[in-house]
């Protein structure tokens, strides 16, 4: 009976400690970002920085993105053409291409990989430099940390990924194009009026707003992973699996809210 | 007559279990040159962290000046603060996505760093390197050279000379010493080559066990009678 009761105990206690330490790193990231937003607007903001970083994000990232949402737009073309065709409803399939592609699948994707391509960088970069004091010696050297490394690369990520965004559209759709032109007889013209006809603001701007918001995610959790690597080589590979695990869970929880925010509207 | 500048009282500083500073009280005197020499492990880098105030102390105060405890100095103060000092890193910590004058940029404005380069005993041509291109040695005296470019009212020197060669390590050291003795710069090393500490050192602080052991003039260093120190210098276990 005691020891049923002190088991008992003992796992309450280390549920209380989860529940404690994760009310912490929220309070922790909570911090962080109020930082962000007191040092941007109170000090100096690195502008060649902010430019590298764009090149880097957003330039750099042109042709995982083109690729992904190429195939996407094939794939999305086939799959919708095997599932239309067997109520005769061929001719949505543009609609349902150009929908898919700039509300959700160009947005989400690109996000996506994005986090797996910068966001593991930042946090490697930033956490190296963490562990290796560079941090510190910034800090030492009248330079605040916030300005120099963080807040350029979060503009960056807000900036960048809806330009992501327009390219993977017009790629996605172009992905589209090719395989109902080519593979399955449809008229190139009549694709692309039914496209430009069906196809409303609303639509595009609403994976853009995604694609701000995921920017600022990757980028967030990069640098904050990454400015919270602690030890050696091993912390700075757990702040990279940190920042894309978290980044890549928070793409997709915020994804459904933005979605259900502009299906009310 | 002396006058203190940084007067560490009572700090007490672990990490966990582990009690690395254990109510350790260091007065270091402006224009002096002090060394703190100790055993690998003995908390003389998390010691000069705090000091500088990237390391926030569990107790105890750490005065500068008319500041009274800098660790509830709030974040533009704790800027400020640090700026005052010069300090070269145990690891250098030098930036490596830029290359050797942007790094040295950050402490001076200036254009031309002839000067600096050929006193720790550098060529121009490693400006536009980065530091992965360099060796551990070269990235240490560029760090110098860092820490000596902000003309700052303290330098904090950790292990200057570790991995130089003898000739090199002798040229940093009376650098160190022309820039103590002439320049009256209040300077920290801590340091385990003890050509530095007769080099330079007015003071020595030899830190064991979490406190000031045995502190006292460098030249009265040999004779000391507290055996664990003796032990030390001479490399005895
Ligand atoms: N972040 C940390 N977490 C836990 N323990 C730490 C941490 N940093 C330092 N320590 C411990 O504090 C002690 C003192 O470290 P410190 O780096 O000050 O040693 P040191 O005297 O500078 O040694 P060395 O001469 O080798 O540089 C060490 O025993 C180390 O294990
Ligand atoms: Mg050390």
């Amino acid at each position: 009976m005691t020891r049923l009761l002190s088991s008992a105990l003992a796992l309450t206690k280390r549920l209380f400690k989860i529940i404690f330490s994760f009310f912490c790193s929220i309070g922790e990231i909570v911090d962080f970002f109020l930082n962000c937003v007191k040092y941007s607007i109170t000090e100096k903001f690195y502008v060649n920085i902010f430019l590298k970083q764009f090149l880097k994000i957003g330039f750099n990232s042109l042709p995982v993105v083109g690729l992904t949402s190429i195939f996407t737009g094939m794939v999305l073309a086939l799959q919708s053409y095997t599932g239309f065709s067997r109520f005769s409803a061929e001719s949505a399939i543009p609609n349902v291409v150009v929908l898919s592609i700039t509300r959700e699948l160009a947005p989400v994707l690109a996000g996506l990989m994005v986090a797996g391509r910068s966001g593991a960088a930042i946090a490697a970069e930033i956490g190296t430099m963490k562990v290796t004091e560079q941090i510190d010696a910034l800090k030492t050297l009248s330079t605040n940390p916030f300005n120099y490394l963080i807040i350029p690369r979060i503009f960056a990520g807000i900036i960048s990924l809806p330009l992501l965004v327009i390219v993977g559209d017009i790629i996605g759709v172009m992905g589209g194009y090719l395989i109902c032109v080519n593979l399955l007889n449809f008229n190139p013209t009549v694709y692309l009026q039914n496209t430009y006809n069906f196809v409303q603001f609303i639509d595009v701007f609403s994976g853009l707003v995604k694609a701000s918001v995921f920017g600022f995610l990757i980028t967030f959790m990069g640098c904050y992973h990454g400015f919270n690597a602690k030890g050696g080589a091993q912390g700075v590979g757990q702040s990279t699996t940190y920042s894309v695990v978290s980044s890549s869970i928070l793409i997709l929880l915020m994804n459904y809210i933005i979605t259900s925010f502009f299906f009310r509207l | 007559m002396r006058k203190k500048k940084i007067i560490v009282k009572n700090i007490y500083k672990s990490f966990k279990d582990k009690v690395v500073l254990n109510k350790l009280n260091l007065d270091v005197y402006k224009s002096e040159s002090l060394s703190i020499i100790g055993e690998s492990g003995s908390g003389k880098s998390i010691l000069t962290r705090c000091i500088v105030g990237l390391l926030k102390y569990d107790n105890g105060s750490i005065s500068f000046g008319n500041l009274n405890n800098i660790n509830t100095l709030n974040d533009k103060e704790k800027m400020n603060y640090m700026s005052k000092f010069g300090i070269l890193f145990q690891n250098s910590a030098l930036l490596d996505s830029l290359n050797i004058k942007e790094n040295l940029k950050f402490s001076s404005k200036q254009d031309s760093f002839n000067k600096i380069l050929n006193e720790v005993g550098l060529p121009n041509s490693i400006l536009e390197k980065y530091p992965s291109e360099l060796s551990v040695g070269m990235q240490k005296r560029v760090g110098l050279a860092r820490a000596i470019l902000k003309k700052p009212e303290v330098l904090i020197l950790d292990e200057p000379t570790t991995g130089l060669d003898p000739i090199i390590a002798r040229q940093i050291n009376l650098l160190i010493k022309n820039l103590v003795k002439k320049n009256k710069i209040t300077t920290i090393t801590v340091t385990h080559d003890m050509e530095s500490v007769y080099e330079f050192a007015d003071y020595v602080a030899f830190l064991k066990n979490g406190i000031i052991e045995w502190y006292g003039e460098a030249r009265k260093i040999n004779k000391s009678r507290n055996s664990s120190m003796i032990n030390f210098i001479k490399g005895i276990d």
